[in-house]
């Protein structure tokens, strides 16, 4: 059985957010209290264009089972 | 040997209704180069940012970690803080508990707090390898240019120019004036517009 | 105007165009093209012997083609400055090759033929972008007011051009088919305003008030006169604003709440059929004149001048202040400030605030010798940079240039090329950093090993 069948596995979810947009956009979910799942860490950085692929592979080999990027 | 302390914020009972601050405090007490970790009501006040200032000396600390709100909100304002108390503004970073975890994990308190301690970590480990920065400067040319020579461009002008500044006032027509002077008298005193 | 023309401080450069725009904030380099007048400011004395004697006539572009000019023509008699320009497209010297009349009696030798478009470039610290709106081109859409082609449906502008003391008619309002004085004129609101369909979706906000002072204008100085408005809503939001617009109620204007939906000619009368929504019916009107307040639109050229100083625009083209409470007059290229309709319609009032705002905004940074800058931005480790230039293409605020350094290896000097980050140019967004082969370069304050290691601490 893998890990995704077990009930309660939920997945580790590494957020890259530009300081500009999605972070702010985070940011302004939270001012609103719209809730979401606890199980994502967003990581800010000063614009999309700064998020390296060694970043993202980085997170799957520590364990992270979704990256997202935005901004 | 780094000396980092780690100041946990509750913004009344904005975060600490949710996250458990004293447990945050307790657990960054034990991450690498910590050496200070305490957490207050409201960091951002006066006693908080001197809380800060009086842990900096007695403590001997030389990089400092905020949890608390975004840091676009208040990343300028403990960077003051820090500098006040002789650390290099830049060695200093915030993990931000409240409107990306207390906020929107209102209702799963048992996984905000857990969170909150991964966002200070994070921070921790980011701080151990910030290095201190110095602004640098760039000149200033003091002369400005005004595009287009109407109303507005006119009047800029002058009040740049009143200051003794120069200033170079351009149009793509062969007179100054723009529409403005096109009118005849203007609304609501009726006087003449040249 | 003649303030701004003495002002010691200020220089006056017109008939010229920005080409470009290079440099930062406290440090641009602008290249302008000086059109040529074919006249030398230097010698011309503003006597006028020039344009009395010309013998070309054209379209007066200040009149709105309601009056004519010469060929070579000063604007309007107290242009400024006072130094005639020389229409090429018109003048017989430019289009036949002769006649030669404007050198052969100017007194002071300052006309130039010859003269050609002179291109410079200078260095200022700030910008203030005042380039000011257009009237919409009612005549390509609105059908139902005749396209353009009954001369006396005009827009306000020219009935600013009618009333004033220097056009056409030396202040008389007259109707530009037979120069009679109307008796009725009718007056037609939101032409290109609040017309999703035909035109913008906003309000120009100064149209209001003027029709008021045109009814005003109009009952003032035609005697036995009727001014007929036709209006969606009243918008008055100013100091003094509603009071005027009453004034003009009281002096006899109609104010009819409807749209207009036609406008034909019927003999020298412009019949005028719209409904009156408060009454619920059909009106019809004989008309001797029909003014419309057309929208205002950013002024001619403001894509040009967004693209070559990054300004944003709305979706109408005006240009884009950095928000839209706090920071009305600043843009997000920093030394680069907005004054006027080029922002947004607005009336004289709002302008004349909204450029102090501007001058402020560039005295405040020109208080200062020199600017701090932010230190998280790029840095090279020319230890490890092979000088790819990778960096250089990808970087989309023109920061990065490549130069030479020289070292000694081995005991022999060296050349070799390295990267380079200008700090005023330079925004700090990494993208660099992530296209150096090498990771010769980093960004200060979010460096790869920071971001590796938050990576790691939250993946725990």
């Amino acid at each position: 059985m893998s890990v995704a069948q077990t009930p309660d596995w939920e997945p580790k979810i590494v957020a890259f957010c530009c300081n500009w947009c999605a972070y702010a956009g985070a940011d302004l979910a939270g001012l609103n209290r719209l809730q979401y799942p606890a199980n994502v860490r967003v990581i800010r950085v000063p614009c999309s264009g700064r998020i390296n692929p060694q970043f993202v592979l980085r997170a799957f080999q520590r364990g992270a089972d979704g990256v997202l990027v935005s901004g | 040997m780094k000396r980092i302390g780690v100041f946990i914020c509750h913004c009344g009972t904005n975060i600490a209704s949710v996250v458990d601050v004293k447990k945050v405090a307790a657990t960054a007490g034990s991450f690498p180069g910590v050496v200070y970790a305490t957490d207050y009501q409201y960091m951002c006040s006066d006693p908080g940012q001197e809380l800060i200032r009086k842990a900096i000396k007695e403590q001997r600390l030389d990089r400092v970690v905020v949890a608390s709100c975004s840091p676009r909100l208040h990343e300028p304002t403990f960077r003051k803080t820090v500098e006040s108390a002789g650390i290099n503004p830049y060695l200093f970073e915030m993990a931000n508990i409240r409107e990306q975890c207390a906020w929107v994990h209102a209702r799963d308190k048992d996984r905000a707090t857990p969170k909150a301690i991964d966002l200070v970590r994070a921070a921790v480990a980011k701080v151990n390898r910030d290095g201190p920065l110095q602004a640098a400067t760039i000149p200033i040319t003091k002369r400005a240019l005004v595009i287009g020579a109407g109303i507005a461009g006119m009047q800029a002008a002058l009040d740049i120019a009143d200051t003794g500044y120069e200033v170079v006032l351009l149009d793509r027509e062969p007179t100054i004036g723009g529409n403005m002077v096109k009118l005849d008298k203007t609304f609501p005193t009726l006087d003449c517009s040249a | 105007m003649v303030a701004a023309a003495q002002h010691p401080h200020i220089k006056l450069m017109t008939y010229a165009e920005v080409e470009n725009i290079a440099g930062y904030v406290g440090n641009f380099e602008v290249t302008i093209r000086q059109k040529a007048r074919s006249v030398d400011a230097s010698k011309c004395t503003g006597c006028g012997t020039c344009w009395e004697k010309c013998p070309t006539k054209a379209d007066s572009e200040f009149d709105l083609g309601l009056g004519k000019r010469k060929a070579i023509y000063l604007p309007f008699p107290q242009a400024v400055p006072a130094v005639p320009v020389i229409d090429r497209e018109h003048c017989r010297q430019f289009t036949k090759g002769k006649c030669g009349v404007c050198q052969k009696v100017c007194p002071a030798k300052a006309i130039d033929y010859e003269q050609q478009d002179d291109v410079i470039t200078e260095n200022f610290g700030a910008i203030v972008v005042s380039t000011g709106y257009d009237l919409f081109k009612w005549e390509e859409v609105y059908g139902e007011y005749g396209y353009g082609k009954y001369p006396d449906v005009i827009t306000g502008m020219h009935f600013e051009r009618l009333n004033n003391a220097s056009g056409p008619t030396g202040g008389k309002i007259l109707r530009p088919s037979d120069g009679k004085e109307p008796k009725t004129v009718v007056f037609i609101k939101c032409v290109g305003s609040r017309d999703e369909a035909k035109g913008k979706s906003y309000c120009s906000r100064a149209c209001c008030m003027y029709t008021a002072k045109h009814a005003h204008q109009v009952l003032e100085k035609i005697p036995d006169s009727q001014a007929i408005v036709f209006y969606m809503d009243i918008r008055t939001p100013g100091k003094a604003y509603e009071e005027f617009q009453q004034r003009s109620v009281h002096e006899g204007a109609v104010y009819v709440r409807g749209r207009v939906s036609r406008v034909f000619q019927e003999g020298d009368k412009l019949i005028v059929r719209g409904e009156d929504t408060l009454l619920g019916r059909q009106v019809e009107v004989a008309a001797d004149m029909v003014v419309l307040a057309t929208a205002m639109v950013p002024s001619e050229g403001w894509d040009r001048v967004a693209k070559m100083i990054g300004l944003q625009t709305d979706k109408d083209g005006f240009f884009q202040e950095a928000h839209p409470k706090l920071r009305p007059v600043e843009t997000f290229t920093a030394g680069v400030f907005l004054a006027g309709a080029c922002q947004g319609p607005k009336d004289i009032p709002d302008t004349v605030s909204q450029a102090s705002a501007a001058a402020v905004k560039v005295c405040q940074l020109f208080a200062k010798d020199e600017m701090a800058t932010d230190p998280m931005i790029a840095a090279v480790d020319e230890s490890i940079c092979s000088g790819c230039a990778m960096c250089e293409k990808i970087c989309p605020y023109k920061a990065i240039s490549i130069k030479t350094i020289t070292e000694r290896v081995a005991g022999r000097q060296v050349s070799r090329r390295v990267a380079s980050v200008n700090n005023g140019l330079c925004q700090g967004c990494g993208t660099c950093s992530v296209a150096c082969p090498s990771s010769a370069m980093n960004l200060r304050g979010f460096t790869n090993e920071q971001i590796l290691a938050e990576v790691d601490a939250v993946c725990l």
